[in-house]
């Protein structure tokens, strides 16, 4: 009796919510599949169905692959790149010196911006007439004339993932230095006692401590990467001449600038469900993490 | 040769000073305890020989060599810690050979040496298993092995048998103790725990407050403790401590009528009127017999505890209480008085004032 009302009253306080996610992203998903199979515009026309076309479309048209070529190498190296820092201001900030309460609570600032902040502050540091970077590499005489950082197909996607690391390195950082402070310290006075040097005891005392901590950052970044979208928008728009077109970028090229919602609808499906596949890779490999430990 | 001297040795924070100029020179072979209660200094002055800690004043020499500034690797020395501190990712045979591994030992003589130290702790079947598999009393088997397997000039021991149950502390105890009659290594071993300090040291250094209040064997510490401080801190239960003054030839104590006879030892260095504490351990208190001659203590009994091995009885003794351990069959009736003696040699008498023991000097 009281079970039932237990649960009745459970499914009543939960109603709202639910109604909410029903609205907000289970009816959405829905006709975004069923968009999928449409050649439906934005605008106008509701579209009639045209089966798989769309997917077969994206996925033997070159755009979608050069585009899934320029996110993973984006993720992978920002990612990379986030992972190394992160442990290294970490292992820094763990340290025992002045200021190092100022200088933790100051790490954590690009991480606080937003990103669109963020995106813009690393424009004009870029900007090809008055950016700082340009001044500082001319004056330390390692440029000859200014570049145009982000208009130079070789140089944009670069600029990019220096532009995400610097935001979101610290996220990584502060995991890090939580799992380093978990490390009990008799366990660090005995490796000094055996003898361990500064490369033993972080690989045989402190790893053991970061890995599950900075698996789960691994995950959570790795999927942030592979749906970036706001920082380049802000930044490339994709440009130039599409360097740095993600995945995310296509997707919304497809379905707004160029009004094709039934195929920007397939694409979109596609990044969800390697995004997805990426997510159930990373589950289980934290389970067998969990496991191990 | 002193396997270990530790010289004027002073520790500060900031304006807190916790070690106040600590001075002990151990010979090799020696099992020396640190006891005293939290916060006394004893882990300080251990983590500075280990050289995880740097005084602020004086010098400790391992080996007649000042190791001052010297790493804890070159300190020739091992640690074990009180919550084993075991590398968790690395099984127990890893564990063990860890610091030959970090001096680059040779494997075969590395496995050879771990080999040998896991059939001196009888845990030769858990040497390929992590620690979270290892119960509390393995784990610390491990983090003694690893002590014990680079053969190190002076072992240190952070209250090693803290985190056991009881009977396992008293196994474990027993396994030290074994341990060093056997290999007659040198030991520094801090505890709190003055049962461990009793039964395992060769000497005890009671700990208070950043000094050292008594240096000695464990009989001297038990038998002629130097402060009221030291009395009190060890034997279970601790030394009963009376109020009293001196009166030519005996001691009368507060609150009551009765009045002690003042043994020869005490006549040159207690003159009449002079304000004392009395302290008697209780294990030294027995019922009296109604013609036994010399001190009597008559006291109305409160409470009496059956602990198995005795019979430990809290009497008032007119405002003030002592504690007897009699043995377990006693009769005794509760709230009826009962007059307890003992020898005069079990009397100490210690200053009002300072806390020191008047045969101290």
């Amino acid at each position: 009796m009281s079970g039932t009302w237990i649960s009745t009253r459970a499914w009543l306080l939960m109603l709202p919510l639910l109604a909410v996610m029903i609205a907000v992203i289970g009816w959405p998903l829905v006709d975004t599949v069923r968009l999928s199979f449409t050649d439906a515009k934005l605008v106008g026309t509701e579209g009639s169905f045209v089966g798989t076309e769309n997917f077969t479309r994206m996925l033997t048209g070159s755009n979608f692959w050069r585009a899934l070529v320029i996110t993973t190498l984006f993720a992978i190296v920002s990612v990379a790149a986030e992972m190394v820092l992160g442990v290294l201001a970490a292992l820094l900030l763990n340290q025992q010196f002045r200021g190092r309460t100022a200088l933790r609570a100051l790490m954590i600032l690009p991480w606080a911006l937003p990103t669109v902040v963020n995106a813009t502050l690393w424009r004009l540091i870029y900007n090809p007439e008055y950016g700082s970077l340009n001044a500082a590499l001319t004056q330390l005489g390692l440029l000859d004339s200014y570049r145009s950082w982000l208009g130079e197909p070789g140089s944009a996607l670069i600029a990019l993932i220096v532009a995400d690391c610097w935001k979101n390195f610290p996220l990584v950082a502060l995991i890090a230095l939580a799992a380093l402070q978990a490390v009990p310290r008799d366990i660090t006075a005995a490796s000094l006692v055996d003898g361990a040097g500064p490369f033993n005891r972080f690989r045989f005392v402190s790893m053991p401590y970061l890995a599950g901590p900075l698996l789960v950052a691994l995950v959570l970044r790795t999927i942030e990467a592979f749906k970036v979208f706001d920082i380049i928008w802000v930044m490339t728009r994709g440009g130039p001449a599409n360097s740095t077109r993600t995945l995310s970028i296509l997707v919304y090229q497809e379905a707004f600038s160029f009004q094709r919602a039934g195929s920007g609808a397939s694409l979109a499906l596609i990044v969800t469900l390697l995004v997805t596949l990426l997510a159930v890779a990373y589950a289980a490999l934290l389970r067998k993490a969990a496991g191990a430990a | 040769m002193s396997a270990l001297e530790i010289r004027n040795i002073h520790k500060r924070y900031g304006q807190v000073e916790t070690l106040k100029g600590i001075d002990i020179a151990l010979e090799s072979g020696e099992f020396l305890v640190l006891l005293g209660s939290s916060g006394c200094g004893k882990s300080t002055l251990l983590n500075i020989i280990a050289g995880l800690a740097e005084p602020s004043g004086g010098d400790v020499l391992i080996g007649e060599r000042s190791v001052l500034g010297a790493h804890p690797k070159d300190r020739d020395i091992a640690m074990v810690f009180q919550s084993y501190a075991l590398y968790p990712n690395m099984n127990v045979a890893r564990n063990i050979g860890f610091g030959l591994e970090m001096r680059k030992s040779p494997a075969a003589e590395r496995e050879k040496a771990v080999r040998e130290t896991a059939r001196l702790l009888q845990i030769e079947n858990l040497l390929d298993r992590k620690p979270s598999q290892l119960s509390g009393g393995q784990r610390q088997r491990v983090a003694i092995g690893r002590a014990l397997v680079r053969n190190p000039r002076v072992f240190l021991f952070d209250e090693p048998l803290s985190n056991l149950d009881a009977k396992l502390r008293m196994e474990m105890r027993t396994e030290l103790k074994r341990l060093h009659q056997m290999l007659k290594t040198t030991v520094v071993y801090v505890t709190h725990d003055q049962i461990e300090a009793m039964t395992l040291a060769t000497r005890i250094a009671v700990m208070r407050d950043g000094r050292i209040e008594q240096l000695g064997t464990p009989e001297e510490i038990y038998d002629r403790p130097a402060t009221l401080y030291v009395a009190g801190f060890v034997g279970s239960p601790p030394m009963n401590i009376l109020d009293a003054e001196t009166t030519g030839n005996g001691l009368k104590l507060y609150g009551c009528d009765d009045i002690l006879p003042l043994p020869p030892r005490f006549e040159s260095v207690a003159p009449a009127g002079r304000r004392v504490k009395v302290g008697i351990r209780p294990e030294a208190l027995r019922l009296a017999a109604t013609d036994t001659p010399g001190a009597r203590l008559t006291a109305r009994v409160e409470v009496v505890e059956l602990t198995g091995p005795e019979l430990v009885t809290t009497a008032a003794l007119g405002g003030q209480r002592i504690t007897a351990c009699l043995p377990p069959r006693t009769a005794l009736t509760t709230g009826s008085a009962h007059a307890f003696t003992f020898d005069e040699t079990a009397l100490h008498l210690f200053d009002a004032e300072s806390g020191r023991s008047l045969l101290s000097g």
